[in-house]
């Protein structure tokens, strides 16, 4: 009986394969009439190559991002536009959250059926195109898609091993300080520019407003990228250079954990266990910080939206501060676009990705929704348009003033970042003076294992 | 909860005389028990005593119960309140009350994604697969279980204690080579959610087979034999025997397989690659954006609207349901 059962079952199987075999062959290429398509490619002046993007295959392509509401829906009318100029190119689109988009786009890695275009992460190119076979290279499309509009040494960043363009980077972001005016004013101070000023308006913040208010609060990962700019302005070098290497000593390393225990001791930074105190995982989320305690925070020149509504009614509070001289800052490629290099349509693809960050007509619709554009054509048209956050740009003229350096993946590989590795170990057993066990964590234990984690990570 | 609550009320109601027997010959005893005729004074003080008392038990009983309560539901309750806040009132209140009401949360909850997906094609989406997946799994499980507990087969010890060991595979593992699997076979992005719903067929729920054969263990061998005598196979018995009997499980297992598989959020991410076709537990998630912020209200608000026909699911099944599981356990 069991064994009817199961043949049945594994017959249903079966069937149902061939039939959704049968049915998977959706992509056709059909040669499309160049005629009608000169007059359509007519009106697109800025990619230098426009004339030859006239010739195109109709074509079904896939495309997929993440994001949040207001990119979805800037995205989708971008796609729907770019079908509209291009009649015969069919993008099939696909979007989500951050959160396990990349376990899902790993397992499409793995099987080599990820989509024709993707919005892809820096770390990726490390992670799923080690190889160099994942993504295309975009050279080898540049005809259609205009890499002129970025500069060398940003493109440069998204180079994969073989020295193919993996992806063309969309914006490009780096960490400044955000500080509450408000409170400031009610301690009778102005906004740091310098660390001095910061050093000395922790004790005033102590006696003048109370023990809860804080000049700044930084949690396990925001400590790190201080050390970092801390010591990259000892050192002039990127914390992980390009080889990857890292440029500081273990004595270095202490020092840096210095700095953070002297923000502690000064009163300018809650310690972790105060933080932990409260619970809140992202400080958008903290009633300290709503309510203006913690008057500063140190975070990416995309996010200020954030945190400005996180301040509801008192949002305008929130200032853009300078990075300060003390500190050598570094910027990384927030996120790219790239093309799978097993597309059967590499040019049509490359098409999809040039309306959308270079075409005028194209850029617009997207305005800064994946951050401030690379694309010099793109920011002429958005900036004109004032479809950039002002508290986005000014955070962002910040960060590329202050002469930010190469910034290595790695240095957010798994190892390091996360829940149960290394910054957050180290920072929060330092903060807590003892470890998991209880027993005493100084100094030197944490910048033993800061150093350890970071060999442990660059030896992958 | 309630309900519990009035049972227990009820039955101490019923023993209260017998009960204030023992206790008023226990606080009496002093003076001789002179029959209902003539309560002293004593006695009938005592009786009063008594009540109080019994007032007192019940008053700390209620208000434990309900201090509980109270913080067991006290996050759902948040959650309904919270949609209706904006982001900053979210954080930095505990109140459920919102003290600045919005409505914005459910405007937007309702609002559509380019004309692809609203929540309540959303909804439709996730039962379209849930119930079939549903239907699926308790028809193959009740098979394998009833196969494993009634039948001798070769390799029967062996199949059993590999199928036990399937309890203790966490899905993680499986993610990674059951794509690659699907993906061969073309399934995935398939219309009709082929590889949430197909593995359902092959008793995948380790944990219901074993509960159901925790089960068939305590359905006499004896009803079988005779509906055997009177000429049913073996088809016919578990349709017709088993099945009734151990109904309670069956229903757990259903409702159990609901609110999984209606929760379930990678399986549907990995192999759903069209937001035309995305389930609720997907739509909930696709305005949350970390980097730039977003508005709580809006996926509180979503949460809620999706989550509704779970609990009016749960509440129409609540009694079977219960007593699936503590049979379960007893006779486990």
């Amino acid at each position: 009986m069991k064994k009817k059962f199961l043949s049945a079952f594994l017959a249903t199987a079966m069937l149902a394969t061939s039939l959704t075999g049968c049915g998977e062959e959706k992509k056709e290429t059909t040669e499309a009439t160049t005629a009608a398509t000169t007059e359509a490619a007519a009106g697109d002046t800025t990619a230098a190559p426009a004339d030859d993007a006239a010739a195109y295959d109709e074509c079904t392509i896939t495309f997929d991002w993440w994001g949040g509401d207001s990119r979805h829906e800037a995205t989708q009318a971008a796609v729907e536009a770019f079908e509209a100029k291009y009649p015969g190119i069919n993008v099939e689109i696909n979007f989500g959250a951050w959160s396990d988009w990349e376990t899902a786009k790993a397992t499409e890695y793995l099987s080599g059926n990820n989509p024709d275009v993707q919005q892809t992460n820096f770390d990726w190119i490390g992670k799923y195109d080690a190889d160099g076979t994942t993504y295309l290279d975009l050279n080898t499309v540049s005809d259609v898609l205009d890499l002129t509009q970025y500069d060398e040494a940003t493109l440069a960043k998204c180079v994969d091993s073989k020295g193919g363009q993996a992806g063309v980077p969309v914006s490009v972001t780096g960490r400044t300080f955000y500080w509450n005016e408000a409170t400031f004013e009610a301690a009778g101070l102005s906004v740091p520019t310098n660390l001095d000023e910061l050093m000395a308006a922790g004790p005033v913040f102590k006696d003048k407003l109370g023990d809860n208010y804080y000049p700044l609060v930084i949690g396990e990962y925001d400590r790190a990228i201080l050390v970092a700019f801390y010591l990259q302005a000892q050192t002039g070098k990127p914390i992980i250079d390009e080889n990857n290497q890292l440029t500081v000593t273990q004595d270095d390393l202490k020092k840096g954990l210095e700095f953070i225990k002297s923000l502690e001791d000064a009163h300018v930074i809650p310690t972790i266990p105060y933080l932990d105190g409260e619970g809140a995982d992202s400080m958008d989320k903290s009633q300290r910080f709503i309510n203006g305690e913690y008057a500063g925070i140190f975070e990416w020149d995309s996010s200020p939206a954030k945190y400005v509504s996180a301040l509801g009614d008192n949002g305008d509070d929130l200032v853009v501060g300078n990075v300060f001289p003390e500190l050598q800052s570094y910027s990384k490629v927030s996120l790219m676009f790239s093309i799978s290099a097993d597309t059967e349509h590499p040019r049509e693809c490359a098409m999809l990705l040039n309306y959308l960050l270079n075409d005028p007509e194209g850029a617009a619709i997207m305005a800064s929704e994946r951050g401030i554009p690379e694309s010099k054509a793109a920011y002429e048209v958005v900036n004109a348009a004032g479809k950039i956050n002002p508290l986005s740009a000014q955070a962002h003229e910040e960060v590329m003033n202050s002469n930010p350096l190469y910034w290595n993946p790695l240095f957010d590989s798994s190892k390091l970042k996360g829940d149960t590795s290394t910054y957050t170990t180290v920072f929060e057993q330092f903060s807590y003076g003892m470890d998991a066990a209880g027993s005493s964590y100084d100094l030197d234990k944490a910048a033993a294992d800061l150093y350890n984690g970071y060999m442990d990570a660059l030896a992958q | 909860m309630s309900i519990e609550n009035n049972n227990i009320e009820t039955s101490e109601k019923t023993d209260i005389t017998p009960k204030a027997d023992i206790k008023k010959s226990d606080k009496v005893e002093m003076t001789p028990v002179l029959g209902k005729k003539s309560l002293s004074k004593e006695a009938k003080r005592a009786n009063r005593n008594l009540m109080v008392r019994r007032g007192i038990n019940t008053f700390l009983r209620y208000f434990v119960l309900i201090l509980v309560g109270a913080i067991m539901i006290y996050p759902l309750i948040w959650m309904v309140g919270a949609a209706f806040k904006n982001n900053s009132e979210i954080f930095s209140s505990m109140n459920p009350i919102p003290i600045k009401g919005t409505l914005d949360g459910f405007k937007n909850a309702v609002k559509s994604y380019g004309g692809n997906i609203n929540i309540w094609k959303s909804m439709l989406n996730t039962y379209s697969y849930v119930i079939p997946q549903v239907i699926l799994t308790v028809v193959s499980s009740v098979l394998t279980a009833y196969g494993f507990a009634r039948f001798k087969f070769v390799g029967h010890d062996i199949l059993f204690g590999l199928m036990m060991a399937m309890l203790f595979l966490p899905q993680v593992v499986l993610n990674v080579p059951q794509y690659m699997l699907f993906n061969k076979f073309g399934w995935v992005g398939s219309e009709h959610y082929l590889p949430l719903i197909v593995p359902a067929a092959f008793a995948t729920e380790t944990y219901f087979i074993f509960m159901l054969i925790q089960f068939l263990r305590g359905v006499p061998k004896e009803l079988e034999e005779s509906a055997q005598i009177d000429g049913c196979n073996v088809f016919q018995i578990l349709i017709k025997i088993i099945v009734p009997m151990i109904m309670p499980a069956v229903v757990s297992c259903a409702l159990f397989k609901f609110m999984w598989a209606s929760n379930d959020f990678i399986g549907p991410l990995l192999y759903v690659k069209t937001p035309a076709k995305y389930p609720a537990t997907i739509f909930v998630k696709l305005s949350m954006d970390s980097d730039a912020g977003f508005d709580w209200n809006r996926v509180l608000a979503t949460s809620l609207i999706s989550i509704m026909p779970n609990i009016l699911v749960f509440f129409a099944a609540q009694n079977q349901f219960i007593e699936g599981i503590s049979a379960g356990g007893v006779k486990g």
